[in-house]
């Protein structure tokens, strides 16, 4: 299979145009007017620091409350974690399991996994490079179905205003979250998967 | 001789047609490369369909309540004007974005560019509009807000008598139109619009 960079050919990341990399030097696609370039500019270090602000922004984002719920005469306020916790010993497992898995599961894997793409990247590794670029596909995929718990807490602190009988408030935590959610989007996006397939120089 | 590379690992293929329905797939990597060309009568079809249900998703409740005599509602904007009153105004923004603008930009961009590329004129501002869509689609995220209304409704039963709205309706359409915008080809648009420049 012939590669790109040894054919002197690149395409546009935006509107997938197969041009001759001479072009690439000019500076912009010819159709879509993309600034071209043969890999993203700076893509690591870029996902790099995204992924740190982001892993920064993982610990409030647990530690503070997502939820303060008042059900007349109980009032409980929950972490991310106390809240699947609760869930689970109500009997509603599935739900647990849903929520764990979006707001929990998601975001650890997707920290955890940029990180590995990082550091094998920059080593030119040849070590399961199909795999890598699947992890990075599903890195793609899964990236904002973490917004689940934001999209929850806004929906029932909205519905549940029943004056003393019950009472839903969003916890602080919801923004943290939101913003891990963002940064490591940007992370992804920043990172540049043909470079797991670039020779080490 | 027609050249695809794939965005994932650098590999470049032939390009040949597949058949409705089926994408082809990169040999390296696996990723999926382009799919059969796209009907434009389709894809405008669908974005109508897309339009129409997000109407329904902002006008009507996405769930009700009922609770000792007393009701409440939750639309898509009353769900952020709650945020925006709890003094957490970047959720606020975080759902007006993923929810309203992103998915109303991108219909509208779509219906700017298949309904002059369908009459056979090629749209104002092509390129530009093509390539903002391109750059808004990550931050489109009705398919998880459908989730979210299924755990809220879910979580709410044992609490009050709850019901879902017109609203949550609209939302589960969009999300069935936006996966299947989500198939069809782009790469026919480029070249319809670079025929009608000629
Ligand atoms: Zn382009
Ligand atoms: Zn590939």
């Amino acid at each position: 299979m012939m590669r790109g960079a040894e054919l002197g050919l690149v395409a546009c990341t935006t509107c997938e145009l197969v041009m001759k990399a001479g072009n690439a030097a000019v500076g912009t696609c010819p159709r879509c007017g993309e600034p071209l370039r043969p890999r993203k500019r700076n893509a690591n270090a870029r996902a790099w620091a995204f992924l740190i602000a982001a892993a920064a922004l993982y610990i409030p984002a647990n530690a503070l409350p997502i939820m303060e719920t008042e059900q007349f005469p109980t009032y409980r306020t929950d972490t991310i974690m106390s809240g699947v916790a609760f869930l689970w010993t109500e009997g509603s497992w599935s739900l647990a399991a849903v929520v764990f898995t979006a707001s929990v599961l998601v975001p650890m894997l997707k920290l955890g996994a940029l990180g590995l793409l990082l550091v094998t990247s920059r080593k030119g590794s040849t070590w399961r490079q199909r795999g890598r670029t699947q992890l990075y596909r599903v890195l793609e995929a899964v990236g904002h179905w973490s917004m689940l718990d934001v999209f929850v807490v806004a929906l029932l602190s909205a519905v549940v205003q029943l004056g003393r009988f019950a009472r839903v408030e969003p916890g602080l935590a919801v923004i943290p979250f939101a913003g891990v959610v963002v940064l490591t989007m940007l992370a992804s996006a920043s990172f540049d998967p043909r470079t797991i397939w670039d020779p080490h120089d | 001789m027609e050249l695809t590379i794939c965005t994932y690992c650098d590999t470049v293929h032939r390009r040949p047609p597949v058949s409705r329905g089926s994408a082809a797939r990169c040999r390296t990597c696996e990723a999926s490369l382009y799919h059969a060309d796209s009907d434009l009568g389709a894809m405008l079809a669908v974005t109508i369909t897309a339009a129409i249900a997000f109407v329904v998703a902002n006008a009507f409740p996405l769930i009700t309540l009922t609770a000792s005599g007393r009701q409440t509602a939750a639309t898509l904007w009353s769900s952020i004007a709650a945020s925006y009153n709890h003094e957490l105004p970047v959720v606020a923004i975080t759902l007006a974005v993923t929810l309203i603008v992103a998915p109303l930009v991108e219909l509208l961009m779509l219906l700017w560019v298949l309904v002059p590329l369908a009459a056979g004129v090629r749209p104002p501002a092509f390129a530009l509009v093509m390539r903002a869509m391109h750059a808004l689609r990550p931050w489109r995220m009705v398919p998880v807000f459908l989730l979210g209304l299924a755990v809220a409704v879910v979580k709410l039963t044992g609490l009050a008598a709850t019901v879902p709205g017109w609203g949550m309706f609209g939302v589960a359409v969009m999300t069935i139109a936006f996966a299947s915008l989500a198939s069809f080809d782009r790469e026919v648009l480029w070249r319809r619009a670079e025929e009608l420049r000629r």
